[in-house]
Protein backbone atom coordinates (compact mmCIF):
# COMPACT_ATOMS: atom_id res chain seq x y z
CA UNK A 1 0.00 0.00 0.00
CA UNK A 2 2.72 2.43 0.94
CA UNK A 3 4.62 1.81 -2.27
CA UNK A 4 1.50 2.28 -4.33
CA UNK A 5 0.63 5.50 -2.55
CA UNK A 6 4.11 6.90 -3.00
CA UNK A 7 4.13 6.00 -6.68
CA UNK A 8 0.72 7.65 -7.14
CA UNK A 9 1.86 10.82 -5.44
CA UNK A 10 5.04 10.90 -7.51
CA UNK A 11 3.05 10.56 -10.69
CA UNK A 12 0.80 13.41 -9.58
CA UNK A 13 3.80 15.63 -8.93
CA UNK A 14 5.31 14.85 -12.31
CA UNK A 15 2.00 15.51 -14.02
CA UNK A 16 1.65 18.79 -12.17
CA UNK A 17 5.13 19.88 -13.15
CA UNK A 18 4.53 19.01 -16.76
CA UNK A 19 1.21 20.77 -16.74
CA UNK A 20 2.73 23.89 -15.18
CA UNK A 21 5.51 24.03 -17.75
CA UNK A 22 3.56 23.65 -20.92
CA UNK A 23 5.15 25.27 -23.96
CA UNK A 24 2.27 27.70 -24.25
CA UNK A 25 2.67 28.93 -20.72
CA UNK A 26 6.42 29.23 -21.13
CA UNK A 27 5.93 31.24 -24.28
CA UNK A 28 3.49 33.54 -22.52
CA UNK A 29 5.97 34.02 -19.71
CA UNK A 30 8.72 34.91 -22.17
CA UNK A 31 6.49 37.47 -23.86
CA UNK A 32 5.49 38.89 -20.51
CA UNK A 33 9.08 39.31 -19.37
CA UNK A 34 10.03 40.78 -22.72
CA UNK A 35 7.31 43.43 -22.31
CA UNK A 36 8.36 44.10 -18.71
CA UNK A 37 12.00 44.59 -19.64
CA UNK A 38 10.99 46.85 -22.52
CA UNK A 39 8.68 48.85 -20.26
CA UNK A 40 11.64 49.46 -17.96
CA UNK A 41 13.60 50.72 -20.91
CA UNK A 42 16.21 47.99 -20.88
CA UNK A 43 17.66 46.51 -24.07
CA UNK A 44 16.68 42.96 -24.71
CA UNK A 45 14.96 42.42 -28.03
CA UNK A 46 13.30 39.17 -27.01
CA UNK A 47 13.52 36.81 -24.04
CA UNK A 48 14.68 33.41 -25.27
CA UNK A 49 15.13 31.57 -21.98
CA UNK A 50 13.57 31.83 -18.55
CA UNK A 51 14.61 30.26 -15.30
CA UNK A 52 12.15 30.25 -12.42
CA UNK A 53 14.06 31.17 -9.27
CA UNK A 54 11.07 31.50 -7.01
CA UNK A 55 7.48 32.68 -7.05
CA UNK A 56 7.41 35.92 -9.06
CA UNK A 57 11.19 35.74 -9.42
CA UNK A 58 12.77 34.99 -12.78
CA UNK A 59 16.10 35.02 -14.54
CA UNK A 60 15.61 36.01 -18.17
CA UNK A 61 18.10 35.61 -21.01
CA UNK A 62 17.62 37.91 -23.95
CA UNK A 63 18.26 37.31 -27.62
CA UNK A 64 20.94 40.02 -27.63
CA UNK A 65 22.87 38.27 -24.83
CA UNK A 66 21.69 40.42 -21.93
CA UNK A 67 20.46 38.72 -18.77
CA UNK A 68 18.04 40.21 -16.28
CA UNK A 69 16.72 39.41 -12.87
CA UNK A 70 13.02 40.21 -12.85
CA UNK A 71 11.09 39.93 -9.63
CA UNK A 72 8.26 41.41 -7.58
CA UNK A 73 9.51 43.15 -4.45
CA UNK A 74 7.72 43.50 -1.13
CA UNK A 75 6.19 46.84 -2.14
CA UNK A 76 4.48 45.19 -5.05
CA UNK A 77 6.68 46.72 -7.69
CA UNK A 78 8.24 44.85 -10.56
CA UNK A 79 12.02 45.25 -10.52
CA UNK A 80 14.33 44.59 -13.46
CA UNK A 81 18.01 44.24 -12.60
CA UNK A 82 20.64 43.72 -15.21
CA UNK A 83 22.94 40.78 -14.48
CA UNK A 84 26.57 40.80 -15.40
CA UNK B 1 -129.54 52.04 -62.99
CA UNK B 2 -128.25 52.05 -59.51
CA UNK B 3 -125.66 54.58 -60.35
CA UNK B 4 -128.11 56.89 -61.85
CA UNK B 5 -130.20 56.31 -58.86
CA UNK B 6 -127.33 57.14 -56.65
CA UNK B 7 -126.40 60.29 -58.52
CA UNK B 8 -129.98 61.27 -58.65
CA UNK B 9 -130.33 60.86 -54.94
CA UNK B 10 -129.25 63.84 -52.89
CA UNK B 11 -127.14 61.63 -50.73
CA UNK B 12 -125.53 60.33 -53.93
CA UNK B 13 -124.24 63.81 -54.70
CA UNK B 14 -122.56 63.87 -51.33
CA UNK B 15 -120.95 60.55 -52.01
CA UNK B 16 -119.81 61.74 -55.41
CA UNK B 17 -118.32 64.86 -53.84
CA UNK B 18 -116.46 62.76 -51.31
CA UNK B 19 -115.18 60.50 -54.10
CA UNK B 20 -113.89 63.51 -55.97
CA UNK B 21 -112.18 64.82 -52.85
CA UNK B 22 -110.53 61.48 -52.15
CA UNK B 23 -109.39 61.17 -55.72
CA UNK B 24 -108.02 64.69 -55.72
CA UNK B 25 -106.19 64.16 -52.44
CA UNK B 26 -104.76 60.94 -53.77
CA UNK B 27 -103.51 62.70 -56.87
CA UNK B 28 -101.97 65.46 -54.75
CA UNK B 29 -100.25 62.90 -52.56
CA UNK B 30 -98.88 61.16 -55.61
CA UNK B 31 -97.59 64.42 -56.98
CA UNK B 32 -95.97 65.30 -53.66
CA UNK B 33 -94.45 61.88 -53.43
CA UNK B 34 -93.14 62.19 -56.94
CA UNK B 35 -91.67 65.58 -56.16
CA UNK B 36 -89.99 64.35 -53.01
CA UNK B 37 -88.65 61.42 -54.89
CA UNK B 38 -87.16 63.76 -57.46
CA UNK B 39 -85.64 65.91 -54.73
CA UNK B 40 -84.16 62.86 -53.03
CA UNK B 41 -82.83 61.58 -56.31
CA UNK B 42 -81.13 64.82 -57.27
CA UNK B 43 -78.26 64.61 -54.75
CA UNK B 44 -77.68 61.03 -55.58
CA UNK B 45 -77.72 61.84 -59.21
CA UNK B 46 -75.39 64.76 -58.56
CA UNK B 47 -72.99 62.58 -56.67
CA UNK B 48 -73.18 60.03 -59.41
CA UNK B 49 -72.63 62.72 -61.95
CA UNK B 50 -69.75 64.03 -59.93
CA UNK B 51 -68.28 60.60 -59.84
CA UNK B 52 -68.92 60.22 -63.51
CA UNK B 53 -67.74 63.70 -64.34
CA UNK B 54 -64.03 63.01 -63.95
CA UNK B 55 -64.09 60.42 -66.66
CA UNK B 56 -66.12 62.86 -68.73
CA UNK B 57 -63.51 65.51 -68.02
CA UNK B 58 -60.84 63.09 -69.04
CA UNK B 59 -62.57 62.44 -72.28
CA UNK B 60 -63.14 66.15 -72.75
CA UNK B 61 -59.65 67.16 -71.82
CA UNK B 62 -57.82 65.25 -74.46
CA UNK B 63 -60.46 66.24 -76.94
CA UNK B 64 -60.53 69.93 -76.14
CA UNK B 65 -57.00 70.53 -74.98
CA UNK B 66 -54.43 68.08 -76.22
CA UNK B 67 -51.65 70.30 -74.91
CA UNK B 68 -53.16 70.52 -71.45
CA UNK B 69 -53.42 66.77 -71.25
CA UNK B 70 -50.39 66.45 -69.01
CA UNK B 71 -51.82 69.00 -66.63
CA UNK B 72 -55.25 67.48 -66.42
CA UNK B 73 -54.31 63.88 -65.98
CA UNK B 74 -53.21 65.01 -62.59
CA UNK B 75 -56.75 65.89 -61.54
CA UNK B 76 -57.98 62.82 -63.36
CA UNK B 77 -56.79 60.53 -60.64
CA UNK B 78 -60.15 61.50 -59.23
CA UNK B 79 -58.16 61.62 -56.11
CA UNK B 80 -59.61 65.07 -55.75
CA UNK B 81 -62.09 63.61 -53.37
CA UNK B 82 -59.26 61.92 -51.54
CA UNK B 83 -57.06 64.99 -51.25
CA UNK B 84 -59.94 67.04 -50.04
CA UNK B 85 -60.87 64.30 -47.66
CA UNK B 86 -57.29 64.01 -46.53
CA UNK B 87 -57.00 67.74 -46.16
CA UNK B 88 -60.13 68.13 -44.09
CA UNK B 89 -59.88 65.15 -41.77
CA UNK B 90 -56.42 63.74 -41.80
CA UNK B 91 -57.11 60.82 -39.53
CA UNK B 92 -60.30 59.60 -41.14
CA UNK B 93 -59.74 56.19 -42.68
CA UNK B 94 -61.83 54.22 -45.15
CA UNK B 95 -65.00 54.16 -43.05
CA UNK B 96 -65.83 57.84 -43.44
CA UNK B 97 -64.68 57.82 -47.03
CA UNK B 98 -67.97 56.60 -48.41
CA UNK B 99 -69.68 59.51 -46.73
CA UNK B 100 -67.04 62.01 -47.64
CA UNK B 101 -67.18 61.42 -51.33
CA UNK B 102 -70.80 62.51 -51.22
CA UNK B 103 -69.87 65.73 -49.45
CA UNK B 104 -66.64 66.32 -51.27
CA UNK B 105 -67.96 65.29 -54.62
CA UNK B 106 -69.86 68.50 -55.10
CA UNK B 107 -66.76 70.56 -54.40
CA UNK B 108 -64.41 68.89 -56.86
CA UNK B 109 -66.66 69.16 -59.88
CA UNK B 110 -66.82 72.92 -59.73
CA UNK B 111 -63.11 73.06 -59.15
CA UNK B 112 -62.33 70.72 -61.97
CA UNK B 113 -64.70 72.22 -64.48
CA UNK B 114 -63.63 75.84 -64.07
CA UNK B 115 -60.06 74.81 -63.66
CA UNK B 116 -59.94 73.31 -67.10
CA UNK B 117 -60.47 76.51 -68.99
CA UNK B 118 -59.10 78.91 -66.40
CA UNK B 119 -55.48 79.32 -65.49
CA UNK B 120 -56.18 78.84 -61.74
CA UNK B 121 -56.48 75.22 -62.61
CA UNK B 122 -52.78 74.62 -62.24
CA UNK B 123 -53.23 75.84 -58.73
CA UNK B 124 -55.94 73.30 -58.22
CA UNK B 125 -54.01 70.63 -60.04
CA UNK B 126 -51.24 70.51 -57.53
CA UNK B 127 -53.87 69.26 -55.14
CA UNK B 128 -54.34 66.23 -57.31
CA UNK B 129 -50.61 65.80 -57.09
CA UNK B 130 -51.34 65.36 -53.43
CA UNK B 131 -52.92 62.00 -54.18
CA UNK B 132 -49.42 60.72 -54.52
CA UNK B 133 -48.61 62.45 -51.26
CA UNK B 134 -51.64 61.29 -49.27
CA UNK B 135 -49.67 58.28 -48.28
CA UNK B 136 -46.78 60.39 -46.97
CA UNK B 137 -49.22 62.95 -45.60
CA UNK B 138 -49.42 61.25 -42.25
CA UNK B 139 -45.73 62.01 -41.94
CA UNK B 140 -46.04 65.68 -42.87
CA UNK B 141 -49.54 67.04 -43.20
CA UNK B 142 -48.42 70.66 -43.15
CA UNK B 143 -46.73 70.45 -46.57
CA UNK B 144 -50.22 70.21 -48.04
CA UNK B 145 -50.37 74.01 -48.15
CA UNK B 146 -47.05 74.56 -49.87
CA UNK B 147 -48.02 71.90 -52.38
CA UNK B 148 -49.41 74.38 -54.86
CA UNK B 149 -46.08 76.11 -55.20
CA UNK B 150 -43.85 73.06 -55.40
CA UNK B 151 -45.26 69.78 -54.24
CA UNK B 152 -42.31 67.49 -54.62
CA UNK B 153 -39.54 70.03 -54.16
CA UNK B 154 -40.35 71.04 -50.58
CA UNK B 155 -40.77 67.47 -49.52
CA UNK B 156 -37.42 66.47 -50.98
CA UNK B 157 -35.30 69.12 -49.29
CA UNK B 158 -37.02 68.61 -45.98
CA UNK B 159 -35.85 65.06 -45.53
CA UNK B 160 -32.33 66.03 -46.45
CA UNK B 161 -32.01 68.54 -43.61
CA UNK B 162 -33.63 66.05 -41.31
CA UNK B 163 -31.17 63.36 -42.31
CA UNK B 164 -28.09 65.38 -41.38
CA UNK B 165 -29.59 66.08 -38.03
CA UNK B 166 -30.13 62.39 -37.52
CA UNK B 167 -26.59 61.67 -38.53
CA UNK B 168 -25.36 64.36 -36.23
CA UNK B 169 -27.18 62.95 -33.27
CA UNK B 170 -25.43 59.55 -33.43
CA UNK B 171 -22.18 61.35 -33.97
CA UNK B 172 -22.79 63.30 -30.83
CA UNK B 173 -23.81 60.18 -28.99
CA UNK B 174 -20.52 58.46 -29.75
CA UNK B 175 -18.38 61.05 -28.01
CA UNK B 176 -20.79 60.99 -25.11
CA UNK B 177 -20.37 57.24 -24.82
CA UNK B 178 -16.61 57.50 -25.00
CA UNK B 179 -16.56 60.32 -22.51
CA UNK B 180 -18.09 57.98 -19.95
CA UNK B 181 -14.93 55.86 -19.98
CA UNK B 182 -12.98 57.19 -17.05
CA UNK B 183 -9.75 56.13 -15.46
CA UNK B 184 -11.34 53.51 -13.22
CA UNK B 185 -13.10 51.85 -16.11
CA UNK B 186 -9.87 51.88 -18.04
CA UNK B 187 -8.07 50.23 -15.15
CA UNK B 188 -10.71 47.52 -14.95
CA UNK B 189 -10.52 46.79 -18.63
CA UNK B 190 -6.75 46.61 -18.57
CA UNK B 191 -6.93 44.30 -15.58
CA UNK B 192 -9.42 41.98 -17.23
CA UNK B 193 -7.78 41.76 -20.62
CA UNK B 194 -5.81 38.67 -21.50
CA UNK B 195 -3.64 40.49 -24.00
CA UNK B 196 -1.14 41.47 -21.31
CA UNK B 197 0.75 39.19 -18.94
CA UNK B 198 0.59 39.44 -15.20
CA UNK B 199 4.03 40.96 -14.73
CA UNK B 200 3.36 43.45 -17.49
CA UNK B 201 0.12 44.47 -15.84
CA UNK B 202 1.87 44.95 -12.53
CA UNK B 203 4.55 46.98 -14.24
CA UNK B 204 1.98 49.16 -15.94
CA UNK B 205 0.16 49.65 -12.67
CA UNK B 206 3.40 50.72 -11.05
CA UNK B 207 4.03 53.25 -13.78
CA UNK B 208 0.45 54.55 -13.59
CA UNK B 209 0.84 54.97 -9.85
CA UNK B 210 4.11 56.83 -10.40
CA UNK B 211 2.42 59.16 -12.85
CA UNK B 212 -0.45 59.75 -10.43
CA UNK B 213 2.08 60.58 -7.72
CA UNK B 214 3.69 63.08 -10.06
CA UNK B 215 0.29 64.70 -10.73
CA UNK B 216 -0.46 64.76 -7.02
CA UNK B 217 2.80 66.52 -6.31
CA UNK B 218 2.19 68.87 -9.21
CA UNK B 219 -1.21 69.90 -7.92
CA UNK B 220 0.22 70.38 -4.45
CA UNK B 221 2.97 72.51 -5.89
CA UNK B 222 5.70 70.21 -4.63
CA UNK B 223 6.80 68.93 -8.02
CA UNK B 224 9.43 70.49 -10.23
CA UNK B 225 7.74 68.95 -13.25
CA UNK B 226 5.78 71.18 -15.55
CA UNK B 227 2.50 70.38 -17.16
CA UNK B 228 4.36 69.75 -20.39
CA UNK B 229 6.53 67.15 -18.69
CA UNK B 230 3.49 65.48 -17.23
CA UNK B 231 1.82 65.47 -20.59
CA UNK B 232 4.88 63.89 -22.14
CA UNK B 233 4.99 61.20 -19.47
CA UNK B 234 1.27 60.61 -19.89
CA UNK B 235 1.60 60.23 -23.64
CA UNK B 236 4.54 57.90 -23.26
CA UNK B 237 2.69 55.68 -20.83
CA UNK B 238 -0.31 55.55 -23.09
CA UNK B 239 1.92 54.61 -26.00
CA UNK B 240 3.33 51.76 -23.96
CA UNK B 241 -0.14 50.52 -23.13
CA UNK B 242 -1.30 50.88 -26.69
CA UNK B 243 1.73 49.08 -28.07
CA UNK B 244 0.90 46.17 -25.82
CA UNK B 245 -2.81 46.13 -26.63
CA UNK B 246 -3.12 47.14 -30.25
CA UNK B 247 -2.36 43.69 -31.64
CA UNK B 248 -4.18 41.43 -29.20
CA UNK B 249 -6.98 43.67 -27.94
CA UNK B 250 -7.64 46.36 -30.54
CA UNK B 251 -11.05 47.19 -29.09
CA UNK B 252 -9.57 48.18 -25.74
CA UNK B 253 -6.79 50.04 -27.51
CA UNK B 254 -9.29 52.04 -29.53
CA UNK B 255 -11.33 52.83 -26.46
CA UNK B 256 -8.21 54.06 -24.71
CA UNK B 257 -7.34 56.23 -27.68
CA UNK B 258 -10.88 57.62 -27.68
CA UNK B 259 -10.72 58.47 -24.00
CA UNK B 260 -7.23 59.85 -24.12
CA UNK B 261 -8.17 63.51 -23.77
CA UNK B 262 -10.93 62.78 -21.30
CA UNK B 263 -8.50 61.10 -18.95
CA UNK B 264 -6.04 63.92 -19.42
CA UNK B 265 -8.79 66.33 -18.47
CA UNK B 266 -9.38 64.38 -15.28
CA UNK B 267 -5.69 64.41 -14.42
CA UNK B 268 -5.12 68.01 -15.34
CA UNK B 269 -7.96 69.53 -13.36
CA UNK B 270 -7.05 69.69 -9.64
CA UNK B 271 -10.66 69.33 -8.51
CA UNK B 272 -11.35 66.33 -10.72
CA UNK B 273 -8.01 64.82 -9.76
CA UNK B 274 -8.89 65.21 -6.10
CA UNK B 275 -12.09 63.26 -6.68
CA UNK B 276 -10.10 60.59 -8.51
CA UNK B 277 -7.52 60.20 -5.78
CA UNK B 278 -10.27 60.16 -3.17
Amino acid sequence: MNKLTVAFLQSLVVAGVLAAQTPADEEKLKQDLTAVIALHGQPCGEVVAVTVLAESDYAASCKDGNKYHVYLNKEGRVVVEKQA
Amino acid sequence: MNTRHIWAHPSGTIIAAKFVMYAGSAVLLLLLAAGCAQKLDTPASDSQNAARQPPVIQSDDPATQPASTPTEPVPQPVAEPTPSAAAEPVAKPAAPSPQEPVTTAPTPPPVAKPSVPVSPEPVAQPKPSAPSSPAPKPAAPSPSQPQPAAPAAPSAPKPSPAAPTKTQSPATNIPAATSTLDLDALKEEVRSTSAIGLFTKITLKNQVDDLLDDFRDYHKGKSKLTKTDLRRAYDLLLMKVLSLLQDKDPRLASSIVASREVIWGLLEDPKKFATLSA
